[in-house]
């Protein structure tokens, strides 16, 4: 295939953005257009640069990080969360949120309710205010091109069908289904390993410091007998 | 009997005032003081005689009747009400049984016309074939005022406001689908009710036709053949319905179907953080993106700091275990944190005793580890708790006693 560079006028842009993280739908309508016309040259550019490029038929572009790098970030999960809490959150209005998250729109002013509301589980997200879930979630939405804002409206854009993607394959996970409405205890959860606690440290508090204080201590007293 | 014209005039005259009537009349019937006042309204009369006038009128040409057992209430008579609905092109959806039973019926009617036949009664043989035809044109017209019902609900569907939920601006779809489309499917089936009556029509109009031209004709060949074509032009019809039905519907239940596996698929992911945290939901599902990678070289200064980093560097100090040393344990666990014991806890709750939990989770666990969890759980403000009777409890080297708590619930 030959690839002509000067037909790609805007190869910098796209590759900047698309290096990121990013996604490109009809937002961005220049960028949008120029891979859509010239779809087939920017895909082989990028395969032999080792990037592989999708072309969703829903409207937007997207790199695939490399398998063997690519892990789910704290990113993506903190934005599946709050797809699932946006989703469960409309449903419980009576509002439709395909119609919101398709395309639809979400004021600013939701956000309180929303984070007061689901409080628990925006913790787990380290997600405890207000500004927080601007600078986390909504911030990082926007960037990642998933929506965009103006005048305090949040707008959904075609690439959330990635996240709502990720509700249809929980929803058809029967062992997930399995594991929540049985009533024997669930698995044991894993025990944290010694080369995840580097980077695990940092965030811990003070108790979880002392528990391993404790057992520190012990493992040095068995050495010593 | 009544008069058609003066019926017909009745209508004409009155039309205005009947349309917008019909609207409420589909929804329900009226009484008779709502009748004298959506009239009242249309005219723009407040002139009781005149109005008294009116309703005597149509209730005396029929058009209006009282509802059985509430003579006081009125609804369009069944008749009126359908021929003012064709004229408004306003059609409701039948019953897929409807068809089912007309088409048992042609069965019976191709079993009389056999009989007719055989006993060489030419004037039964006519009236049976007419009756015949009758009923597939009753099925025929069936077929297209249902057609075009559908159309209605796909419209209603689309066009409904998108702020209401999706269950239910998509209920009639749902419904429809469930209770005229999938029995439509089982009726045309290939071994469903609609093939073997019209198989069993036409084999014995076409059996009908060899045997006239060889024991001689009882009835015109053009009226067995027309009766034939109109029952092929009915088959068709039927698939055509059907497919039509398929495909101004089907999209709107994959929709709904998406819809519902889209809420329960959030629900079951934001149960599953609940209790297994953020890990919780299977990260296969997830997506995966490329993370942002810096692809320029830092400034001076950060690559200054870089190297003097490099050149301080210093490894920690490795503890090799001694040659001769017996290892009393397996390879040392990582502790518990005080998060993951929380959550153990959460998940278990209710404890009836909060010591004895411990002691069956951490069997092996030290005394003072111990101790260090219970009374950093029973203190946690997240707990309702209730104290319990002093007693002992045996750990692995240690026989402790102490007020145990029992572990009621979460904190409001």
């Amino acid at each position: 295939m030959i690839i002509d560079l000067k037909e790609m006028t805007l190869l910098a842009a796209i590759f900047r953005e698309l290096l990121k993280g990013g996604h490109i739908s009809r937002r961005d309508a220049e960028l949008y257009a120029q891979l859509n016309t010239l779809q087939d040259a920017y895909r082989a550019l990028f395969k032999a640069q080792g990037f592989e490029l999708v072309c969703d038929s829903r409207g937007f572009y997207y790199f695939v990080p490399e398998q063997m790098g690519a892990q789910v970030n704290k990113t993506a999960q903190r934005l599946a969360l709050f797809t699932f809490i946006l989703v469960e959150h409309l449903a419980d209005q009576g509002r439709d949120p395909l119609s919101v998250l398709d395309g639809g729109s979400l004021g600013r002013d939701e956000l309180p309710g929303l984070l007061d509301k689901y409080s628990d589980l925006f913790v787990q997200a380290e997600v405890a205010s207000q500004d927080e879930l601007e600078e986390k979630i909504m911030r990082r939405l926007t960037q990642l091109g998933f929506a965009s804002e103006e005048q305090g409206v949040y707008r959904f854009l075609a690439p959330m069908h990635r996240f709502l993607d990720v509700c249809l394959a929980v929803q058809q996970d029967r062992d997930l289904a399995a594991s929540l409405h049985s009533h024997l205890p669930l698995p044991t959860p894993a025990l944290g390993d010694d080369s995840e606690s580097a980077s695990a440290a940092e965030d811990d508090d003070e108790e979880q410091q002392l528990a391993r204080a404790i057992a520190a201590e012990r493992a040095a007293q068995e050495d010593l007998q | 009997m009544i008069d058609p014209k003066r019926v017909l005039r009745a209508l004409a005259e009155h039309w205005s005032l009947l349309d917008p009537l019909c609207e409420r009349f589909d929804s329900g019937t009226l009484s008779l003081v709502e009748l004298r006042a959506q009239l009242a309204a249309q005219r723009g009369t407040a002139d009781a005689a005149e109005i008294t006038a009116l309703l005597d009128q149509w209730i005396r040409l029929d058009i209006l009747v009282p509802v059985a057992k509430s003579p006081n209430r009125f609804e369009l008579n069944a008749q009126i009400h359908d021929f003012l609905a064709y004229l408004r092109r306003e059609h409701r959806l039948g019953l897929c049984l409807e068809i089912e039973a007309y088409l048992r019926h042609l069965e019976r009617l191709a079993g009389h016309i056999q009989e007719a036949f055989a006993q060489r009664d030419s004037q039964d043989l006519a009236r049976q074939l007419r009756l015949l035809d009758m009923r597939v044109r009753d099925v025929l017209k069936k077929l297209a005022n249902d057609e075009q019902a559908l159309v209605g609900v796909a419209e209603r569907a689309k066009t409904s406001d998108r702020q209401i939920p999706l269950r239910q601006r998509y209920a009639e779809v749902l419904a429809t689908w469930d209770e005229y489309v999938e029995p439509m499917i089982q009726l045309v089936a290939a071994d469903g009710a609609f093939e073997q009556g019209v198989r069993r029509a036409e084999q014995v109009l076409l059996h009908l036709l060899g045997e006239q031209q060889r024991l001689g004709q009882l009835v015109d060949d053009d009226l067995l053949l027309r009766t034939h074509a109109r029952i092929l032009d009915m088959q068709t019809t039927a698939q055509l319905t059907l497919r039509r039905a398929r495909e101004l519907l089907l999209p709107l239940r994959e929709e709904a179907r998406r819809h519902n596996a889209v809420t329960r698929g959030a629900a079951l992911a934001l149960a599953a953080i609940r209790r297994k945290g953020l890990d919780g939901v299977p990260q296969a599902a997830l997506p995966l993106f490329s993370r942002p990678q810096s692809i320029f070289l830092g400034t001076a200064n950060q690559v200054e700091a870089y190297v003097y980093a490099l050149a301080r560097f210093e490894a920690k100090p490795a503890h090799f275990p001694r040659a001769g040393g017996t290892r009393r344990h397996m390879p040392s666990r990582a502790p518990l944190t005080a998060r993951e014991m929380i959550e153990r806890c959460e998940q278990a709750l209710p404890l009836p005793d909060l010591m004895q939990w411990l002691l069956d989770q951490v069997p092996e666990g030290a005394t003072d580890e111990l101790l260090y969890w219970f009374s950093r759980l029973s203190r946690d403000s997240r707990f309702q708790r209730e104290r319990l009777a002093r007693r002992d409890y045996l750990t692995r080297e240690h026989q402790v006693s102490l007020s145990s708590y029992a572990l009621t619930g979460r904190q409001a």
